[in-house]
């Protein structure tokens, strides 16, 4: 009688786990010198955190532009459907409750990082 | 597919079921609007819905056109009517209260039921929110 070794599971049927790859973004050559010397450093790949964080405000500072608009149009009795309102200042407040989430969660990992014993 | 079609889908449908109340609304205001015989009755609005393809996927409804009710009406005999003809018949619109008071129910009723989307897209948008967040 003799007992397969461990390794030989792998003929029965089983399929080790492979990590599922993310598809890298490819470099862009108009990287800050900044964001390149952090990804090297860190051994990353991907977008800098202030570019995603500042993208975000940017999007956030057009919905909330958008918003502006349509109070303004209600106000004035230029707004044709009340739910383009509505539906717009829910979107921009979701979207800045969100922006926040991300920037506290970042600010909190940073902490935990700067109280950390050396 | 955005962090928020849900609202943008919400929103399309609103605007359709009120274009729809718009039109249910002028059709009961113009119910008894009498024409002379010689000219067409007043036609009913009807609102055509369809479906938008997004990209990936479904975005939502609009509204493809009006359709028009029957310019024939109904000839109603009323002599003492200033616009009635040399017989007495004026032209009255065809169109059945019944069923636009139905269908102002049911355009309500959509509208509310697309005012409770957004409201369950706000409750799914902030239990995602809340995940992760201490105390």
């Amino acid at each position: 009688m003799t007992i397969p070794a461990v390794g030989a599971v792998g003929s029965a049927g089983f399929t080790p786990y492979v990590a599922p790859t993310l598809p890298t973004a490819p470099a862009a050559p108009a990287a800050p010198a900044a964001s390149a010397a952090v990804s090297a450093a860190g051994g990353t790949t991907g977008t800098d955190f202030s570019q995603l964080l500042s993208q975000g405000l940017q999007h956030l500072q057009g919905l909330h532009t958008q918003t502006d608009q349509l109070a303004l149009k209600a106000s004035t009795g230029d707004l044709n459907a009340l739910h383009d309102y509505t539906i717009t200042a829910t979107e921009a407040s979701v979207a800045t409750q969100l922006t926040t989430a991300v920037r506290n969660k970042a600010l909190e990992a940073f902490q935990e990082i700067m109280r950390m014993s050396v | 597919m955005g962090a928020f079609d849900m609202l943008g889908i919400a929103s399309s449908g609103m605007a359709m079921h009120q274009t729809w109340l718009d039109t249910l609304g002028f059709n009961i205001a113009n119910v008894n609007t009498v024409r002379p015989t010689s000219q067409s009755a007043f036609q009913a609005q009807y609102v055509m819905a369809q479906s938008t393809q997004g990209p990936e996927g479904g975005s939502g409804v609009r509204v493809s056109g009006l359709a028009l009710g029957d310019p024939v009406g109904r000839l109603v005999y009323q002599p003492d009517h200033p616009l009635a003809d040399a017989k007495g018949y004026v032209r009255m619109p065809d169109i059945d209260l019944g069923s636009q008071m139905t269908q102002l129910i049911m355009a309500q009723r959509g509208f509310q039921a697309q005012s409770q989307v957004i409201r369950n897209a706000q409750d799914v948008y902030s239990s995602a929110l809340s995940i992760g967040r201490q105390s």
